[in-house]
């Protein structure tokens, strides 16, 4: 029984015991680094001896990426690569469900490698500390030297800069995917148009509710399918049709938060009608996104907004519960003032940084940009994104149609896929070749969008209360927002959460981004 | 075992010619102990030095060695904080009604399957009782939302159907609690039986024929024979569980949080979750955690001086 006197203790350290599993994956990865490195020594030493006419040795290169997927990818596409550009290439593969961890403690123990891929933005956000402290090479004066890496796009690279200079190279993702996807065959049946507007737009999920569109006389269905997300849910796009700043907006020459906007009160009273019709889920602020795509996919729900591209994988398991089931996708849906608008992203999902801790100095670093100048070649970087020819994916129309094999491809490449420096218009790799109807349409969507896309002012900006508590603070207008839907508190009460947001930091969020705006 | 060792190393050594005798004669006793020494020393003591970060504005690249120390700005800042009172209301609260509610269950169970004679009876339904407690949290919780849902949930079908109001049982801030606790009973009360049954399988029969003899019924027996005999088992338990006292399943509550009942659910646990990882605030969620600790051991003290004035032995 003594021994249990120890459970106290144990329980205190149990606290650490999170911190220190990182530290435990830290040293791990921070011995796989050491080992792998001499055999690449040795295996580029007989190369050397062996090829003595060779001009150049292939330069060594270790990098760190976030995996996607379960499996680490063979070597099939690292060798093409390393031919290609005549590198000696090391790739260290973690899961993207602990990444952060990874990325953590290896920085912690100083075993990053040469290229570091980070997660999301998020993650860059919280390395800009690091980064400030000079951590990482400063790129941005040798981007000139390389003629592909000096295509990237300006206004992204801007996005991406840390006190106006630039650290990073950037994956890029097209800005505006935001939409609906809906069940044409439910709105054909019912008679209803694509919706032009947010009212014809409730109409239709209310219509898809009581109009028994399944046409199994019972009252089974509804029309939208939300889950508790604010952002990638559907709120947030449908703030962007009323009108409501992406984030951040300027009014009245002053910048503000969009839940300080009457168009983001206007958007929590359109949901909270569309609730209240039961014309959506009403538990949705409990709903996970598995469930939420459950609902569309079994037939219940016919109506999802957020990112078109998610139509693919939506209709693949929707026409297996319902084989008639047809699918569109659409947007462009005007506000109550009848203009057009559509919330995007920075133009980017991921960045890569070079810690000093690895790159001794100037000339190593300029041979690590030089493999990156060559990824951004079109036989580059379609070997990357695609694959290779014939076996994963086919040219139909100057565009890459994948292979039937989604299974292989998957394996091999998607790997690397995610690991693409910049966009089809700067690296000049095929644009995708899609067969879907719903799909195309979403790629059309997706470039009319941009036309009237709404950009977040403060993504190139910077305030250090943000970076500190931000996060937190934005739980505080989360929860008020799902509380003002569901009724639980009314616009004053609304109010006096914002009121609490800027006395917790939030005035000074503000103070600190219009200063850096103004600059 | 240890603390033996403990002990012994901290005696002031006036006869120390006699204690290194023991510890010589003893000498294979004590090299079977050193891996359980060494155990604690590598997984419990060293990873103890991480609380300095605690004091410290903790970077990650800096180091423990190399980061600022800061004093006690990050309990004044929890100290402050407006949620402060209202999280640690929601720990102490939660953590009461579970005392209240859970922790007599597995007691009453214990007996009752003890006045079971049918054996096959007893042992099917012991290890039906056990189950859940081999099913994680985010099953548990999977189950209740499809079950409790108002999309189509059966509960609030069966509810509907016999004309009541539908319930919001995963949103409202005032099901939370109920909703926490029943699922808390149903995991881990058939489980909890097992240490009491051994208890109870230690009671001289003898006992109850005598009482049978002197005419005492069912439930004379186990009020006079059964609890006496576990009492100490009980409050031994009893205080183990106070030990525990914030850790109130963190993944659990996690599942059960949402936008909606955050007033009542947020508990110390989620909320080092949030400041600490997800925000990345290392040496706050460090402070938020030693404060959690440090309430535990002084609630255990209590606990344990309490057992020993009702003349129980306690657990040291």
């Amino acid at each position: 029984m003594k021994k249990k006197s120890f459970s106290i203790l144990m329980g205190m350290v149990l606290t650490f015991s999170l911190l220190l599993a990182a530290c435990s994956g830290g040293n791990k990865g921070g011995s796989n680094n050491p080992s792998t490195a001499p055999s690449n020594d040795t295996g580029a030493k007989t190369e050397e001896t062996a090829k003595p006419a060779e001009a150049e040795k292939p330069t060594e290169i270790t990098i760190m990426l976030p995996l996607n997927i379960a499996e680490t990818p063979p070597n099939t596409i690292k060798n093409e690569l390393e031919k290609l550009t005549n590198t000696k290439l090391t790739y260290q593969f973690f899961p993207a469900d602990t990444y952060e961890e990874k990325l953590n403690a290896s920085f912690a123990t100083g075993s990053l490698p040469q290229v570091t891929y980070l997660k999301n933005q998020a993650t860059f956000v919280q390395m800009k500390e690091a980064i400030r402290e000079g951590q990482f090479w400063e790129i941005g004066p040798y981007l000139s030297e390389f003629p592909n890496l000096g295509k990237l796009k300006e206004e992204i690279l801007n996005n991406t800069k840390v006190d106006g200079k630039l650290y990073s190279v950037y994956i890029g993702r097209p800005l505006a995917r935001q939409g609906i996807i809906y069940r044409k065959d439910w709105a054909d049946k019912l008679d209803i148009a694509a919706p032009a507007n947010v009212d014809e737009l409730f109409a239709m999920m209310e219509k898809f509710t009581t109009g028994d569109p399944d046409g199994n006389g019972k009252p089974d269905t509804i029309g939208l399918a939300d889950r508790n997300d604010l952002i990638y849910g559907a709120f947030k796009t449908a703030s962007a049709w009323f009108g409501t700043p992406n984030g951040w907006g300027e009014r009245d020459g002053q910048l503000v938060p969009d839940f300080t906007t009457p168009e983001y009160t206007a958007t929590m009273d359109y949901i909270k009608k569309i609730r209240d019709a039961k014309a959506m889920n009403v538990d949705f602020a409990a709903t996970s996104k598995t469930d939420q795509v459950n609902m569309f996919t079994s037939g219940k729900a016919g109506v999802y907004i957020g990112s078109m591209q998610d139509v693919d994988s939506l209709v693949k398991d929707l026409v297996k519960n319902v084989p008639t089931a047809v699918v569109d996708t659409h947007s462009m849906i005007a506000g109550p003032q009848g203009q057009l608008a559509s919330w995007s992203i920075p133009g980017y999902n991921n960045v890569a940084l070079f810690p000093k801790s690895a790159i001794k100095d100037e000339g190593e670093l300029k041979k690590i940009l030089a493999f990156f100048d060559k990824l951004m070649t079109p036989e580059v970087s379609n070997v990357m994104y695609w694959g290779i020819e014939g076996t994963h994916y086919t040219v139909v129309d100057g565009k890459a149609k994948a292979s039937s094999d989604k299974e292989l491809t998957e394996r091999e490449v998607k790997g690397y896929k995610d690991s693409v420096i910049g966009e089809p218009e700067t690296n000049g790799m095929y644009e995708g070749f899609h067969e879907l109807p719903a799909r195309i349409h979403a790629e059309q969507l997706i470039v009319e969008n941009e036309k009237i896309a709404v950009a977040d002012p403060t993504a190139a900006l910077d305030s250090p209360t943000y970076t500190e508590k931000g996060t937190g603070l934005q739980d505080l207008i989360k929860d008020a927002t799902y509380k003002y839907i569901y009724g639980s508190i009314d616009k004053a009460g609304f109010d006096k959460a914002v009121e609490d947001w800027k006395k917790r930091g939030g005035a000074q969020i503000i103070e600190e981004y219009n200063a850096a705006y103004k600059k | 075992m240890q603390e033996t060792v403990i002990q012994q190393a901290r005696v002031p050594q006036p006869r120390t010619s006699e204690l290194k005798k023991r510890l010589w004669k003893n000498k294979w006793l004590y090299v079977m102990l050193l891996p359980g020494v060494f155990y604690f020393i590598i997984f419990k003591y060293i990873p103890m030095l991480g609380l300095a970060i605690a004091f410290q504005d903790y970077k990650p690249f800096k180091g423990i060695g190399g980061s600022d120390w800061v004093g006690l700005k990050h309990f004044e800042r929890l100290f402050t904080e407006p949620d402060f009172l209202n999280i640690l209301t929601n720990t102490l609260l939660l953590f009461g009604m579970n005392l209240l509610f859970f922790f007599p269950v597995p007691i009453i169970l214990a007996l009752m399957l003890n006045e079971v004679r049918l054996s096959f009876f007893k042992r099917t339904f012991q290890t039906l009782v056990y189950l859940p407690h081999f099913m994680s949290w985010v099953i548990i919780v999977s189950i209740s939302f499809v079950m409790l849902t108002s999309d189509g949930g059966i509960v609030n079908e069966l509810l509907a159907y016999f004309g009541f109001e539908k319930v919001n049982f995963l949103l409202s801030p005032e099901w939370f609690r109920p909703t926490y606790i029943i699922q808390v009973i149903w995991r881990e009360a058939g489980w909890g039986t097992i240490i009491y049954l051994a208890a109870i399988a230690s009671v001289d029969p003898g006992l109850y024929e005598a009482a049978r003899m002197d005419g005492a019924g069912r439930l004379r027996q186990v009020w006079h024979i059964t609890l006496p005999a576990i009492r100490s088992v009980i409050i031994i338990l009893l205080i183990l569980k106070i030990g525990d006292v914030l850790e109130l399943g963190f993944e659990h509550v996690y599942l059960l949080l949402n936008s909606m009942n955050r007033d009542v659910a947020e508990i110390i646990d989620t909320y080092v979750y949030t400041a600490g990882l997800r925000q990345g605030q290392f040496s706050y969620s460090t402070a938020i955690g030693f404060f959690k600790s440090f309430i535990g051991l002084v609630l255990v003290m209590a606990a344990n001086r309490l057992a020993k004035k009702m003349g129980e032995e306690g657990v040291y």
